[in-house]
């Protein structure tokens, strides 16, 4: 089977797997706690119910009144700080849902800008962490030279390692920041920025800018969480561009390569049938050629062994066809003919990459 | 400025206009309904506290309860089933929201299990939407051979009309499920295969969530697990197609860039060889130096040193071809590629590889370099002629 198709079949399962076995783990890890908690908060709600006696209306009412108030919470959410936010999490496809287009009209903006955005967005972060890549490698280089390292080249381990790091760096400054500004626990704060940074980007348990009116007020920490995204993904989208780009476009290079042999192969044949029909006159000295039949038939085509500069260059342009067809190996049988004289060169090239 | 910095600069500022502008149209759009829907929210909320009687402190302390019995209301989020379509909305960045992990425990996993599963699912659906592009474009190909068109080829633009129509369709048909599975509207429903497909993801319409459908629902589980995973596929089949080229734009101009340096350094440094052989430099340049651009001598000294080094003259005759023919982007790429047959040759006299150079080389390793200088001597002129027509 080609080597793309394998190669996508095992990814294909490979992910599965991966599912898999993440469900049985967070099944493991979450199911016990949610069922208690679920049992704990049914309890405290039958209590309320009790307490102030809702009618079962009322409650569904409140219920509804309660969610709907849920961004309300935070403050304004949709000024300009707030939509410059919402717009954030929209190209950079984090997607809080902290806020959420409420009008029709917004929902189809959204889309639309989506569209454009985010396109635009990974080519930006891409582009600039390859920016980032090359100035780190040079950084590199040049303090090997100055550390006087015998081999001043940065190799790939190198350029992972710093890269790596970079990233663990960057979650924990961020952890540290927003720990302080929002008063989470460290741990919480470092979960909050790895989920903002992987743009998977849960809500529900920590959003950042989300106490009241911060949005409107504190504008230093506004700007300061808005360059901490964006700086933060052009990092981790430069260590994807280090690490994970290759293997993006493996597929699309094997694809042209097997294309380029089908192209090549293709001219060596058109030529080659072209060859033969210019070569009608000049019969008898191919068929000496072909008789040898030794591998290096046709390097002594190659060379020049007469002065006649027709046939050298009939020889060569024999020569040339038949070389590139690689898979010419694949017919051994052909039979000795003049015309068919040139399909004896093939046999003697072998892939060597 | 270099290429790659400037077009760096000029998709930073693009970003943060687009920015600036979506957010702008987003405040006209929202800011006014924001306010009226709170508006109208506070006042019931004031009216059931006073039916009720109910303080500040007494309804926040609903509010709180009714808030983090939201996701349970939904039904039973981690079971097996929960814990897979949470799962999928991790490795595929959508991250909905509407289930998150509680436990610290289950926090530290999810990150370890983004870390691995995350570039694990991109290399995926770019694998898996590659080979879709292809199954389509040899489709496309025989349908246009059947209609006996032609121009059987397909273009680039055949290829992005069909994806950008899978794409389309894809939206449509998740569309018309959702809104009849969920009661949503066409559009919402429209709206949330968008915004799930894009793995934005903002969980304000969740599927899955009404009626413990996780647990009561197999089929319509099943369902929306295939469409999502499905949908992914064709949007990063179309993203394959259309995005991937410009994501590797800076590292290939990055690319070009250190082998151009490389040839100049060679060229320059190997002066001294290139003007040992000036009989066959300037019968072969000949052609070349109508072309007179300085580095095109340089990269011509660098040939003529090629030659010396070079077990199959043949490689000889390209490079001077791709010389006088072509771009000098390509030029570097050729003698680079040259340089690793030269590496491969120079350990054991070897059958060199035709690819994409083209490269007819013989497979006896010269025995010595005069003969192929002599040999060039003679059949330059002749040879580079007669070689173009071949290409």
């Amino acid at each position: 089977m080609k080597k793309q198709n394998v190669r996508t079949l095992s990814l294909i399962l490979c992910m599965f797997s991966y599912l898999l076995v993440g469900a049985a783990v967070f099944d493991a890890l979450e199911s016990e706690s949610e069922s208690s908690r679920r049992r704990v908060l049914e309890l405290k709600r039958s209590e309320m119910k009790k307490k102030y006696r809702f009618s079962e209306d009322d409650y569904r009412e409140i219920e509804r009144v309660v969610l709907q108030a849920e961004p309300h919470r935070a403050g304004r959410q949709w000024k300009f700080a707030g939509s410059f936010y919402f717009a954030i999490t929209v190209i950079t496809t984090i997607g809080y849902g902290h806020a959420a287009p409420g009008t029709d009209a917004g929902k189809v903006f959204c889309m639309f800008y989506a569209v454009l955005g985010i396109p635009l967005t990974l080519v930006m972060f891409q582009s600039l962490g390859e920016r980032m890549n090359t100035f780190v490698r040079y950084l590199l280089h040049k303090a090997k030279q100055c550390t006087g390292v015998r081999r001043t080249e940065v190799s790939m381990e190198n350029m992972v390692l710093v890269g790596f790091l970079s990233c663990i760096g960057t979650l924990c400054v961020g952890a540290v920041a927003f720990s302080y500004f929002e008063g989470w626990s460290f741990f919480h704060a470092y979960y909050y920025c790895f989920i903002t940074l992987t743009t998977i980007g849960f809500f529900g348990d920590f959003v950042a800018l989300q106490k009241t009116e911060d949005l409107q007020e504190k504008t230093p920490y506004v700007a300061f969480s808005f360059m901490y995204i964006l700086v933060g993904l052009t990092v981790i989208g430069a260590f994807l561009n280090l690490v994970v780009l290759r293997f993006l476009t493996m597929n699309t290079e094997d694809e042209r390569r097997d294309a380029q042999e089908r192209a090549s192969l293709k001219r060596d044949r058109g030529l080659l049938d072209g060859a033969v029909g210019l070569h009608a006159v000049d019969e008898p000295r191919f068929q000496i050629k072909a008789g040898r039949r030794r591998p290096e038939s046709s390097l002594s085509s190659c060379h020049l062994d007469s002065v006649d500069p027709n046939s050298v260059s009939y020889r060569i342009q024999g020569c040339s066809p038949g070389s590139r067809d690689n898979t010419g190996l694949s017919s051994p049988g052909s039979t000795l003919s003049p015309g068919h004289s040139l399909h004896e060169f093939p046999r003697s090239r072998r892939k060597s990459v | 400025m270099k290429r790659q910095n400037a077009r760096t600069l000029a998709l930073i500022v693009s970003i943060l206009t687009y920015l600036v502008v979506g957010a702008a149209v987003f405040e006209k759009l929202e800011s006014r309904q924001e306010r009226s829907h709170k508006r109208r929210l506070d006042a019931r909320k004031h009216e059931l506290m006073r039916k009720y009687n109910l303080s500040r402190a007494n309804f926040e302390e609903l509010e709180l309860v009714v808030l983090q019995l939201k996701p349970h209301k939904a039904g039973v989020q981690w079971k097996f089933a929960g814990s897979f379509y949470f799962a999928i909305t991790v490795i595929t960045t959508i991250g909905y929201g509407h289930a998150a992990p509680s436990t610290d425990s289950g926090k530290v996993f999810c990150m370890f299990y983004a870390l691995l599963g995350i570039p694990l699912t991109l290399v995926m659906f770019q694998s898996l939407g590659e080979r879709i592009n292809t199954f389509v474009r040899y489709l496309l190909h025989q349908a246009k051979k059947c209609l006996g068109m032609r121009r059987t080829e397909v273009s680039m633009a055949n290829m992005v009309t069909v994806g950008f129509f899978s794409c389309m369709s894809t939206l449509c048909v998740g569309a018309a499920a959702f809104s009849h599975c969920e009661g949503w509207s066409f559009v919402h429903a429209f709206y949330y295969c968008f915004i799930t497909l894009t793995t934005i993801g903002f969980g304000d319409y969740v599927a899955l969530q009404k009626d413990d459908a996780l647990q009561n629902d197999p089929r319509y589980v099943a369902f929306c697990f295939v469409y999502i995973l499905m949908g992914l596929t064709v949007i990063g089949a179309f993203l394959n197609l259309v995005v991937l080229r410009f994501l590797t734009m800076n590292t290939e101009d990055e690319r070009r860039d250190a082998k151009q340096r490389a040839l100049m350094t060679v060229g320059t440094s190997r002066g001294e060889v290139a003007r040992l052989i000036p009989v066959s430099a300037s019968t072969s340049s000949t052609p070349v130096a109508q072309d007179s651009a300085k580095a095109k001598d340089l990269k011509g000294a660098y040939t003529e040193v090629l030659h010396f080094q070079t077990i199959c003259s043949c490689l000889w005759y390209r490079s001077k071809e791709k010389l006088r023919g072509s771009t000098p982007t390509l030029l570097p790429q050729e003698l680079t590629l040259s340089d690793a047959y030269l590496q491969q040759n120079m350990n054991r006299p070897h059958y060199m590889e035709p690819g994409s150079t083209g490269c007819v080389c013989s497979p006896r390793p010269c025995a010595s370099i005069s003969s192929i200088t002599t040999g060039l001597h003679l059949l330059s002129p002749f040879s580079v002629f007669k070689r173009r027509s071949s290409v």
